[in-house]
């Protein structure tokens, strides 16, 4: 396999920030849950993973920030073995943001809710005001601080859930299904976050099921099926490939199957999004009249 | 699925409900009636052929182990500080003394906790929650009524599952839960706090989905799960039956001339669960050496 980053290039020689190495991982009931998994995850990537319900995904990303150890197999992130370190410690480096925000949020304000993770790490004053304004910042939260997260609607609630985790500001974003449930403005607002995520600096991992959000961040994609890893990628060469697709009851999104279908459009590319259609299309129509001026000038 | 009871195919599972829980009346009566230790043991290892008969000889050792934590320390810290104790029965280093009274105390209490222990292991494990239910409405409690004890019963381990899953979350929030004594006692805000949340909510829901599916309205219930008290249920009530007038009559005229309590008894049985305890402990502590040796490969 090979390791691919969003810029395409220096992969190779970079050190991989988490790895996971040959992990397996049994629950008590017998389980097997993720088996054999190799994984390296890289500076500045958004690395997408994508499966059918109970494939894995949850049970895998929850070896990040160490809730889970390998039952074989092991996991470093940030050079720490994850079977050594304290989940809290490692809480600091990954961010996971789960699926549910009322598992999360308990606090009486937004804003206690954001100093809380800083609060347990025990820093000091002025970092924490630091690195809670930052998320403010990022997340616009200014005017509803005093807010209690109860009285927000579900999407708004998911952002404070979100916003709580990137106060303390980890290296890795880990977001479980983030646009289950969200309306077309909050899945946009998804895709806005994870775009500004990766700007400053941050890995992000994402599980979803929705096709579209990977369409159109066209990211590293991983597809798991029956706890196995069956495909690491760029999203427009996975969803290119029907064998991977249909082995993990995946369909790509409307457009990709439509470009694909459309037998004399240009069959190496794969196109995710109804932009990259209509500039191919343009591009296809200035070329006509190119060719037609030159029918006409000769 | 979401409970404690085990279907198996045995005599004890096709009991009426009503009929176990008769039994559990009796188990608890019997207890306090046969207030000597003893009797008492007599009827814990009476009640041992039930559970081999219903087929759950290894859930219940496993449940029951907890149940023998209580009765060793009672037992122990019992025998030996209880002030009601006189008469010295045996010594150990450093001139702790068991007393005969105290002794005699707890054995009383301890067996007592084991007995109704066997007894509602037996009913829960062999009983499904809607059988009982509708066992209890055809005493003519109020539907409602079974239906707040049925969900009970099941709601324990969803509430079990979220738990893990707050705890999972906050620990995602850098909540370090593995602190000292203080410091999981400040956890339990974070940790209870979107609990009951959730729990609330959960309730909430359930209460909706019951007026959608018509749960208030008046007069009978079908039940899916028919259950019938037939002649399997009346021998069984007959045997109590003759098993609680038999308790009485010793009970009444037979305590003064017989004497089965004796030191040997009493020290034998305290003997016996510390070596039952020990043997937990020490396969307790293999396995986690074994995790541990396990881990590092
Ligand atoms: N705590 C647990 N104990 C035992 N088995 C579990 C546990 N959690 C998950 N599983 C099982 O492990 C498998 C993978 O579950 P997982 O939650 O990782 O899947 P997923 O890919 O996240 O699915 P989904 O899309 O539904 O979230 C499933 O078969 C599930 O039943
Ligand atoms: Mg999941």
């Amino acid at each position: 396999m090979k390791a691919q980053t969003n810029n395409g290039e220096g992969a190779e020689t970079m050190q991989p920030y988490m790895s996971v190495k040959n992990v397996s991982h049994v629950y008590p009931n017998g389980v097997t849950a993720v088996k054999d998994i190799d994984l390296d995850i890289y500076e500045g990537e958004v690395v997408a993973i994508l499966g059918s319900n109970g494939s894995g995904k949850t049970t895998l990303v929850k070896h990040f920030n160490g809730l889970l150890t390998p039952t074989k197999g092991e996991i470093t992130v940030g050079g720490l073995n994850t079977k050594k370190e304290k989940i809290s410690k490692l809480s600091s480096l990954v961010g996971y943001v789960f699926q549910n925000p009322n598992h999360q949020t308990f606090l009486p304000s937004v804003r206690k809710e954001l100093e809380y993770g800083c609060t347990n790490l025990k820093m000091s004053e002025s970092e924490m005001e630091e690195r809670v304004n930052k998320a403010i910042e990022l997340f616009e939260l200014e005017d509803k601080l005093e807010d209690n997260p109860f009285d927000l609607n579900s999407s708004q609630r998911k952002e404070v859930a979100m916003a709580s985790i990137m106060a303390v500001s980890p290296k890795v974003i880990v977001l479980d299904e983030p646009t289950t449930g969200q309306d077309h403005k909050g899945c946009k607002r998804v895709l806005d976050l994870v775009r500004m995520f990766k700007e400053h600096g941050h890995i992000v991992v994402l599980i979803t099921h929705d096709m579209h959000l990977i369409g159109e961040l066209n990211c590293r994609t991983i597809v798991m099926n029956q706890s196995r890893k069956i495909a690491d990628d760029q999203a427009d060469i996975v969803f290119s490939h029907k064998g991977i697709m249909k082995e993990a009851g995946l369909q790509p999104p409307q457009i990709t199957s439509f470009a694909n279908d459309l037998s004399n459009l240009d069959s190496s590319k794969t196109y995710l999004t109804v932009d990259s259609i209509l500039s191919w299309i343009k591009e296809n129509k200035e070329k006509k009249e190119e060719a037609v001026q030159i029918g006409s000038g000769s | 699925m979401n409970s404690l009871y085990m279907p198996k195919d045995s005599l004890i599972h096709s009991l009426d409900p009503r009929t176990k829980m008769i039994f559990v009346a009796f188990v608890v009566a019997s207890s306090f009636i046969m207030n000597d230790p003893a009797l008492q043991l007599l009827l814990l290892v009476a009640l041992f052929p039930l559970v081999v008969i219903a087929k759950l000889v290894k859930p219940y050792l496993i449940s029951i182990q907890f149940l023998l934590l209580f009765a060793v320390l009672i037992m122990t810290v019992h025998g030996i500080y209880n002030p009601i104790g006189v008469t010295p029965v045996f010594e150990i280093f450093g001139g702790l003394t068991f007393k005969y009274e105290s002794m005699v105390y707890a054995s009383v209490m301890s067996f007592r906790i084991l007995v109704i222990g066997t007894g509602a292991v037996l009913f829960v494990m062999t009983t499904h929650p809607s059988d009982m239910a509708s066992a209890l409405v055809k005493w003519k409690v109020p539907h409602s009524f079974a239906f707040i004890l049925l969900s009970t019963f099941q709601i324990i381990p969803i509430i079990a599952r979220e738990a893990k899953i707050v705890m999972e979350a906050q620990q995602a929030r850098c909540l370090d839960v593995k602190g000292n004594i203080i410091q999981r006692v400040k956890n339990l805000v974070p940790m209870f706090a979107p609990l009951f949340i959730i729990t609330f909510m959960k309730v909430h829901q359930l209460s909706y989905v019951l007026e959608c599916r018509a749960f208030s309205r008046k007069g009978n219930k079908t039940s899916l799960r028919e259950t019938n008290i037939g002649s399997l249920d009346y021998s069984f009530l007959l045997g109590m039956l003759a098993v609680l007038v038999f308790e009485i009559y010793l009970k009444l005229f037979m305590m003064g001339s017989l004497q089965l309590t004796t030191d040997a008894l009493l020290t034998y049985s305290l003997i016996g669960t510390w070596v039952v305890c020990g043997f937990m402990l020490i396969k307790f502590l293999f396995k986690r050496v074994q995790g541990k040796v396990g881990g590092v490969n």
